[in-house]
């Protein structure tokens, strides 16, 4: 894939080279996409090959007097490394000079550029565009059609989108080089009640092609039945309660209550409240948390965008906080080793510490053993946005679903939506009972605050926890 | 662009909108008082959507489908993309509908130092002018990012429109953080179209103000419902909800019910929303003339407002995706008044969410006021979780005025009787 990356590679290694004379470090990370939505809706048919702002191009970093700098560009070529060199020198030499009196850089060690060498082909059964924009779109069509039929629906929403990407890390000694591709796909449905929209939807992911939309046709039922069953909810009466989370749930806790926590490079800033538990109980002893490439996932490499190989990182081990994980710049400045969590929005943006496929162990409880044990409570499904909280904590989680619990059973009550709050270890050390089969979403993109938008997935298994749902 | 265009025609399309544009920023990014990382950035791409028109039972269709190409791509690259978007435009048939008319202008050029001297310089004098409010010991600046972009932006379509024009944006995001009693933190952001150093010192001062009460803020927040206060960009984001409502995008699909002339408030309501789509560009990226638009007047649904396929589907004039809009109300009721009841004034939140569809707005609290006979009370924890639908039968704006990059309109709405989870149940 992208033969166009062999072609330049030679003349990436040349300008590293020539950089390499003024400057201790010089590594490019060049990268190259294929990306293509399909979607469905009342707003009519559209198909997109325009991709998400990630793209093709190239970024030079390199370490002066002053630290970490980088350069992005969309073109390159042998003939145009005078003129680069030249405006790295020039450019970032006047952002240094006028930098206001007392700001001094940020002492940062050379990066580790111990050799390594990389090929990595993206896994899948079948390339989405041999199965080709008309059988794709007739599909989603399809799916539309069914929906419609249920009653009261506003509009049935379908979409398929896929990303095929081929990384490529030069340095002195590195040479990694890896293509990836993921599919998604989300089904979803609308109703009125009066002026009030309510939506339900389901996600579908796969690292690798359209193998996937096997998955997709069958659940757009589901998904209506929902749909109605939120026709008839009502406003949450605000309090604490037992609640057992689908793994979807699970995942959005896992991904924002406490995987942005421990995200190192808010350790550097002092932003985050685990650097200050590590080695102690933040969680019950049935939770151990994961991040990596050891599952396959949307957002799995092999590498990620400083060129530190990538691993399976586990964060809490049976309730203990071990590590967080780190990209290559904050490791320097702690200490300790990167843990290939170094990612970027794209070639444009700036490398952060970023999860990647983020995840609970399961444990050997099932769905139906946790609602039975709950007097009073709520079953949580279909999480639908969170946001991070590292310095305090702080929970906030969006779902659209709670099914009232009752002695034991479920009553057909439906509230929504729900805001769930509070302190992210006290609702971590509440898990009482933990789900058999671990279940990830790739779906969603995660932003660093509220932009810097990387794929990635989580999830986890049904959990028992008490949370404050408002 | 006239590479594309030959291309294009090489490969059968003779519909199309080329948008151009270039990009160049200087970034800096900051811990405390060291600098992190710096960075440079030159990039131009080309969006280029090609269009295909159909016929079935006699009724006219028309596809669009949109590729990006980069100038480094060969002619072989480029034709196959151009092929490629073509052959699948023909699968994505909807009623048909007329491309943009047609425009030509000389190129519209930004002024002002932003947009004229070197963005490293610009970047520089951002980060003079935040840091000069960090003076305290007890608050001060944790981290901060900082982009000045300009950028040169060329629409051209097989129409025969030809406009070009510049921009230059600075904005950036800022963490402040005071650790007595409390160690705790604030985020905000800003974005510029002038290099508005005042304003930004000014902006980081009030955080630097509000995390200091952050600090000493209490989980005291009792479960209820309460008359809640919004005030900045959190009501910026609730009154987009007539925004979002009156858009071609949700009206076309039937999402939104609303029509021009419709008292999209209600009978029963408290202040009137009036609304104006203000252009920050002077075209949009189909290459439509961008002019300001009245919306909403006195809760009257005046206009609707979007892109050029669904303005054309519901027979209105295609307006172009504005990224601002004022709320023109003088509001009736000053801020000081407003804090005379007994209240809860939602200062942050974890992230404030408006649900254009359902209505529903919420978020967790970072820093709140629990108002109480005049005495303001810092408090943090618990969450809002309102309807739109349902507060703004007694909705209420203040006189004071907020404005940022996409908003200008009241600093404070009261929104009475809303339900809060309070920390009461930790």
């Amino acid at each position: 894939m992208f033969e166009r990356l062999d072609a330049v590679k030679p003349a990436l290694k040349k300008l590293i080279a020539t950089l390499r004379e003024r400057y201790a470090y010089v590594s490019v990370l060049a990268t190259a996409e294929r990306f293509r939505s399909w979607n469905v809706s009342k707003n009519g048919i559209s198909l997109s090959a325009s991709g998400l702002d990630g793209g093709d191009g190239y970024v030079i970093r390199v370490f002066d007097k002053t630290g970490c700098a980088e350069y992005s560009i969309n073109a390159f070529s042998e003939e145009m490394i005078p003129a680069i060199v030249n405006e790295m020198e020039t450019r970032l030499e006047a952002e240094r000079a006028a930098l206001p009196e007392g700001i001094t850089p940020m002492p940062a060690a050379i990066p580790d550029d111990s050799p390594a060498a990389l090929k990595k082909e993206a896994k899948y059964e079948i390339d989405p565009m041999d199965v080709g924009d008309e059988a794709i779109l007739a599909l989603i069509g399809r799916i539309r059609e069914k929906g419609l039929h249920a009653e009261g629906i506003l509009d049935i929403f379908c979409g398929v989108n896929y990303s095929a990407e081929r990384k490529i890390f030069l340095s002195e000694n590195r040479d990694l080089d890896e293509s990836h591709m993921w599919m998604n796909a989300f089904v979803g449905a609308m109703s009125a009640r009066g002026e009030e929209i309510k939506e339900s939807y389901k996600g579908y992911s796969v690292l690798g092609g359209a193998e996937l939309l096997k998955e997709v046709e069958n659940d757009i039922d589901e998904v209506t039945r929902r749909l109605n069953d939120l026709l008839r909810s009502e406003p949450m009466i605000p309090g604490e309660y037992e609640c057992v989370c689908d793994p979807e749930v699970t995942g959005m806790i896992v991904h924002e209550a406490f995987g942005h926590g421990v995200e190192m490079d808010m350790f550097v800033k002092d932003r985050a409240q685990a650097r200050q538990f590590m080695g102690e109980y933040v969680a019950s002893p049935l939770v151990t948390m994961h991040d990596g490439s050891a599952v396959d996932e949307c957002a799995t490499w092999a590498f990620d965008d400083e060129g530190t190989l990538t691993g399976d990182t586990v964060i809490i081990d049976k309730g203990v906080l071990r590590r967080g994980m780190c990209d290559a710049l904050s490791a320097m400045r702690l200490g300790v080793k990167p843990t290939g969590n170094g990612r970027r929005e794209s070639y444009e943006r700036k490398a952060y510490t970023r999860m990647t496929n983020t995840y609970f162990e399961g444990g050997d409880a099932t769905k139906e053993e946790m609602i039975a044990s709950i007097p009073y409570g709520f079953l949580l499904e279909e999480p639908t946005s969170g946001m991070e909280d590292p310095k305090n904590w702080g929970i906030q989680c969006m779902v659209n679903v709670a099914r009232e619990i009752k002695d034991g059973k479920l009553t057909g009550r439906v509230f929504s939506p729900i805001v769930l709050t509070g302190y992210v270890p006290d609702l971590l050390k509440s898990v009482s009972m933990m789900g058999g089969k671990v279940q990830l979403a790739g779906g969603g993109y995660c932003g660093k605050g509220y932009k810097e938008w990387v794929k990635v997935s989580d999830g986890g298994a049904y959990m028992k926890a008490r949370i404050r749902l408002g | 662009m006239e590479r594309i265009k030959k291309l294009l025609k090489e490969a059968g399309v003779s519909e199309y909108i080329i948008f151009g544009c270039i990009e160049r920023t200087a970034e800096l990014f900051f811990i405390k008082k060291q600098l992190d990382t710096r960075r440079i950035k030159d990039v131009e791409k080309f969006k280029v959507t090609v269009f295909r028109t159909d016929e079935k039972d006699g009724k006219q269709l028309r596809a669009a489908t949109d590729v990006t190409v980069l100038a480094e791509m060969t002619d072989v690259e480029m034709l196959d993309a151009f092929k490629g978007a073509y052959f699948a435009a023909q699968f994505a048939m909807n009623p048909y509908y007329e491309l943009p008319d047609p425009v030509t202008a000389p190129l519209i050029e930004a002024h002002g130092r932003l947009a004229e001297q070197a963005p490293e310089q610009s970047a520089g004098e951002m980060a003079a002018a935040l840091f000069r409010a960090d003076t305290g010991t007890d608050a001060f600046l944790n981290s901060a990012e900082i982009f000045v972009i300009q950028r040169r932006s060329h629409v051209i379509s097989s129409r025969g429109t030809d406009v070009s024009w510049t921009e230059a944006e600075v904005k950036g995001e800022y963490v402040v953080q005071a650790k007595e009693p409390e160690d705790v933190e604030m985020y905000r952001d800003f974005a510029y179209t002038e290099l508005n150093t005042n304003a930004l010192t000014a902006q980081a001062k009030e955080a630097l103000s509000f995390v200091r009460d952050r600090a000493r803020a209490q989980k005291i927040l009792k479960s209820g419902n309460y008359d809640v206060i919004l005030t900045d960009e959190n009501v910026m984001m609730t009154l987009w909800f007539y925004g979002d409502r009156a858009s071609a995008r949700m009206l076309y699909p039937g999402y939104s019910t609303w029509k021009i002339g419709d008292d999209v408030q209600g009978e029963t309501c408290g202040d009137r929303v009036t609304l104006t789509l203000r252009a920050l560009a002077p075209y949009s990226k189909e290459g439509i003339p961008m002019h300001d638009l009245a919306l909403i007047e006195n809760g009257v649904m005046r206009a609707t407002h979007g892109p050029n396929r669904f303005c054309r589907y519901l027979g209105a004039e295609p307006t172009g995706d504005y990224r601002k809009y004022s709320c023109d109300n003088p509001g009736t009721m000053t801020f000081a008044e407003m804090q005379k009841r007994p209240c809860l004034w939602a200062v942050t939140f974890s992230g404030f969410e408006m649900d254009p569809f359902s209505g529903h707005f919420g978020g967790e609290i970072r820093l709140g006021y629990l108002i109480e006979d005049g005495k303001l009370t810092p408090v943090t924890g618990g969450s809002i979780n309102g309807s739109i639908l349902d507060a703004q039968k007694d909705i209420v704006f203040s006189t004071e005025r907020y404005a940022e990059i996409g908003y200008d309109g009241p600093y404070a709405i009261l929104l009475k009787n809303i339900a809060v989870a309070g920390t009461d149940a930790e």
